[in-house]
């Protein structure tokens, strides 16, 4: 029956915790009166924390409830919550400390103080947790934000998939974000320049301190619009000079929208938007071209070892646990050094041994080499002969083996790897066949080069 | 240890170099604050805020500044080889085809185009010149190419055009400076050491960034075109001579053992490094870096900077002949240097000013030779690259420094003896190839006369924010910090170029 009080009671926190607030700062001022031998204040001094105290234990008593009944996180309320009981037992602190004296005494005020600093504190969570922790800064200009070292989330533009863009609201997918982008950060329901607020579409409708600023279907005589392509000099211009400028793609997709009778539920392909306007905002789900790995970033010292034995070895990108490996400093490499590789052979994903004095063998090594995806053999002397190995190279994308023996069925042998992109086979036995042998096709493709430029009569032509 | 003390020093040095009224007025901000809270949070004992700040963690880095790095994000492209054509092409002879243009040939140039606009030599009301090349598409992508580049039309399938860039400098050296360097003023690093300080080099035995050049002389805007502006010194361009041996007295000397140079080189260096430690002054370490640095090249370069043992096909791939200055046998330098794991190779042929002030600089006579020394052999560096899979991790980029006018030039208000053109900011053509470059874009739309971009325009931060994405940067997080702010190849500018972008 009366389950509904705890809830209630909860609810009455944010009133009550006024206060304590209120009755204790009167109290903590009355401290600092000026007083003479004896202080006259004294007993309403104390009569002002015994209430202090009093208000701020039922202000802790409804907050503990609200936090029961209001779903906040232990995380979120744990220093407010103490900060309340510090207030609560300061408060009667103070009291009982100043019932044997005759006058505020330095500790006393030393005390009252330490009082006031928790209940700052204290106070100031509990707005955190109701308004929100950006609710002073994010009222201030940007450029005092980020003076302030606050960083400001840049606003997503429209992202489209390549699937669905046709389906994809033209006003909440497309249009909405763009305004998001651009002109959001002074257009907004907290801080609207122009008493213009551009973060929905009924405040879209609603216009600015110039009256409407949107004309379904004539997008000239919409403001919202014209502004964008008034000469970037005009004052009326939008958004201001000095601020970031939308594309023209983009101005054009706004410009679409109204011309289109700037509809809340139309979807792009209803309004007729080519894909060329919309495309830089279709995510290309392009794969990576490494394979992902969830290695940790390689030790420096690792690298550090591989760079002393005369590899050049740098992770592929920043922070990336796979490796590139090249000797090109390193000619000297022989199958023997392999044991050198082997420690690493799950992080390589880029091996360059060109030039080196390796043999056909080390191809058993390298197929156990599990995330390659580059591999250089130029100018060695490998033969061909199991070459065919390597088709069990999952990742193997880009294989170069220039100026080798490599004869044409041997590259045939690599046809059922599932990964291979490219061959470069340039300066080698199976480039001369491939000229004589044309018609025969390749799971990849397969570069052997001879590239001549013909003479021409100009080449010899002085003008 | 004798390392360590030497970049304690260096690292003071530098921090008092770089103290500027930035920082006084930022360390008055942000330390008074920091001065009352210090005993609050660390008790009286302030060391511990100083210790904090000091306790230096070395990279290999501090003691080679080539060491690599790996890029922030995996590059398309791995190395750059940047072919500038220095006095700017004419893009109306080249690439950009204007039938328009042909009508209104020898007419006097419209009001309009000449309205508030100052040209570097043209005054008063110039004739339009239309153009003097024949054009024709080529390839799959249909790329227009004038028959003034007969071989490169042929390989236009491979590389991707941008047809409106525009700059904002009409003479030479500052338009170069900008077109390098980001800036039109001198004290900006070139695009190449830009790169080179945020990946260093792969062989450690060649320099990361090399420049040669061709055509008789060096760019307008001399060695700060490849020059590391306020980067450390290390990341320059290093000038191979195009003519003769390529870095001068690499051979020891007969009668001189590497051993004995060796100890010349340790001697030498240990007088700098007392010298540095008198005055401690970094770019000491520099010198000292570089010695060490001419010492290892000895073994690589002059394998690598030999063009002669290349097998005879090459060499008329290229139209090389081997000892002479010439574009042809720098391409092929390139190509070998990339190759051998070199991070940036610029090359700059001079002579392309055509504005028909005579022979040489006419439109349609020395604009033709000039065209014919660099069409084969850029051609035959985008095949050679291709066949050997280079072309998969090598960004090619090649233009001028600004455009040519559609009109012809009338020096002086004077009628010219030759067809010619003076300098164009609005609107000039650029190709980008290699390494995550869309193959037979074509991007940017001139109006009738070639004068101004009307669509798809790009600007030369735009280049430089696309070049550094394909290497593996964000441009807008690049940054060096210098004189208490941290600075970027584009500045404050700079937008993707998407649609050259595979």
């Amino acid at each position: 029956m009366l389950e509904f009080l705890g809830p209630l009671l909860g609810r009455m926190h944010p009133l009550l915790v006024h206060l304590p607030i209120g009755i204790l700062v009167f109290g903590i001022l009355l401290c600092f009166f000026p007083q003479k031998k004896k202080n006259p204040l004294l007993p309403s001094i104390r009569l002002a924390f015994l209430l202090g105290g009093i208000a701020a234990l039922s202000a802790g008593i409804s907050g503990f409830l609200q936090y029961q009944f209001e779903g906040f996180a232990w995380e979120d309320v744990r220093i407010h919550l103490f900060g309340g009981i510090l207030t609560t037992l300061g408060s009667f602190g103070v009291f009982f400390h100043l019932k044997s004296l005759k006058k505020i005494q330095l500790k006393s005020k030393i005390f009252v103080l330490g009082l006031a600093l928790v209940l700052i504190i204290t106070g100031h969570l509990g707005g955190n947790l109701t308004h929100g922790e950006s609710y002073f800064t994010e009222v201030l200009p940007q450029e005092l934000q980020s003076f302030l070292g606050i960083e400001i989330q840049p606003e997503k533009g429209p992202e489209l998939a390549e699937e669905s863009w046709e389906e994809a609201v033209f006003y909440s997918e497309v249009v909405q974000p763009i305004l998001n982008q651009n002109c959001k950060s002074c257009h907004n329901p907290r801080n609207k320049k122009g008493e213009l607020d551009l973060s929905s579409m009924k405040a879209l409708l609603a216009g600015g301190e110039d009256g409407l600023i949107l004309t379904a279907g004539d997008a000239e005589h919409s403001e919202l619009f014209a502004r964008l392509i008034l000469p970037k000099e005009d004052e009326k211009h939008m958004p201001p000079s000095g601020k970031p400028q939308p594309s023209k793609e983009e101005i054009a997709l706004i410009e679409s929208w109204i011309k289109s009778g700037a509809k809340d539920n139309q979807t792009l392909a209803g309004a007729g938007i080519p894909r060329k306007l919309i495309e830089r905002f279709i995510a290309k789900n392009e794969k990576p071209f490494y394979p992902i790995t969830d290695f940790p970033a390689i030790s420096t010292d690792s690298l550090a070892e591989l760079k002393s034995f005369g590899f050049f070895a740098e992770a592929v990108e920043s922070g990336s646990g796979l490796l590139k490996v090249t000797c090109i400093n390193f000619p000297d490499f022989q199958n023997s050094d392999w044991d050198k590789l082997a420690p690493f052979k799950n992080r390589i994903a880029y091996l360059d041994l060109s030039g080196t004095k390796i043999s056909s063998e080390i191809i058993n090594s390298i197929v156990e080499l599990p995330n390659l995806t580059v591999l250089k053999l130029n100018e060695t002397a490998i033969s061909g002969s199991n070459l065919g190995a390597l088709t069990a190279l999952a990742h193997l994308k880009l294989l170069y083996m220039n100026n080798t023996t490599f004869t044409l069925r041997e590259i045939q042998m690599l046809a059922k790897s599932q990964s291979l992109k490219k061959v470069f086979a340039f300066d080698t036995p199976a480039a001369k066949e491939w000229t004589v042998s044309e018609g025969l096709t390749f799971p990849f493709q397969l570069e052997v080069g001879n590239f001549q430029l013909p003479k021409l009569p100009t080449d010899t032509i002085v003008y | 240890m004798k390392h360590l003390e030497k970049l304690f020093a260096e690292l003071a040095v530098q921090k008092l170099q770089n103290q500027t009224r930035r920082h006084f007025l930022m360390d008055c901000v942000s330390k008074v604050g920091g001065l009352a809270l210090a005993p609050l949070l660390f008790g009286c004992e302030p060391e511990q805020l100083m210790k904090s700040s000091s306790g230096l963690n070395l990279s290999e880095r501090d003691l080679n500044p080539l060491a690599p790095l790996p890029p922030p994000f995996v590059g398309k492209a791995k190395s750059i080889i940047y072919l500038h054509m220095a006095g700017a092409p004419s893009q109306l002879e080249l690439f950009d085809f204007k039938p328009e243009l042909a009508k209104y040939h020898n007419q006097d140039c419209p009001e309009s185009l000449l309205e508030g606009r100052k040209f570097a030599f043209i005054r008063g009301v110039p004739k339009m010149l239309g153009p003097q090349a024949k054009f024709a598409q080529h390839g799959k992508s249909g790329a227009w190419v004038s028959d003034y580049l007969p071989h490169f039309a042929k390989v236009a399938d491979e590389v991707a055009f941008l047809k409106a860039v525009h700059t904002d400098q009409f003479n030479h050296g500052p338009a170069q400076l900008f077109m390098q360097t980001g800036s039109p003023r001198l004290g900006r690093p070139s695009l190449g050491s830009w790169v080179t300080y945020g990946l260093g080099t792969e062989n450690q035995n060649l320099p990361g960034f090399v420049v040669l050049t061709s055509g008789g002389k060096t760019p307008d805007a001399g060695k700060s075109v490849w020059g590391s502006g306020f980067l450390p010194s290390v990341y320059q361009g290093v000038q191979c001579r195009s003519k003769g041996d390529p870095v001068l007295y690499l051979e020891d000397p007969t009668g001189m053992s590497r051993d004995l140079k060796k100890n010349v080189i340790s001697a030498i260096n240990q007088v700098n490094q007392e010298d540095f430690e008198t005055f401690g002054d970094p770019e000491i370490l520099a010198r000292i870096n570089q010695y060490e640095m001419a010492y290892r090249m000895q073994i690589e370069v002059p394998e690598v900077m030999n063009i002669n043992d290349e097998p005879a096909h090459i060499h008329e791939l290229y139209g090389t002949k081997p000892g002479e200055e010439s574009f042809a046998n720098n391409c092929l330098l390139a190509r070998k240097l990339v190759e051998k794991g070199v991070r940036v190779v610029q090359l700059y042929d001079w002579g392309w000013d055509t504005h028909g002030t005579d022979h040489d600089g006419s439109i349609d006579m020395g604009l033709r030779n000039k065209c014919r020394e660099i069409d084969r052999p850029m051609s035959a560096l985008l095949l050679d690259l291709k066949q050997r899979g280079l072309l998969e991790e090598t960004l090619v980029v090649w233009g001028g420094e600004f455009g040519r006018t559609p009109m012809q030039e009338n020096r002086e208000g004077k009628v010219q003896g030759f067809m010619g053109r003076d300098h164009h900011v609005d609107a000039f053509t650029m190709w980008m190839a290699g390494g995550g470059v869309k193959k037979g874009a074509s991007y940017g739309i001139t109006d009738d006369f070639g004068f101004s971009g009307v669509d798809e325009r790009v600007s030369v931060h735009d280049l430089h924010a696309t070049i550094l994405q394909l290497m593996g940067f964000n441009h807008e997080k690049f940054t060096y910090d210098f004189q208490g702010r941290p600075f970027r190849l584009t500045d404050v500018h700079g937008e993707l170029i998407h649609a050259v972008l595979a």
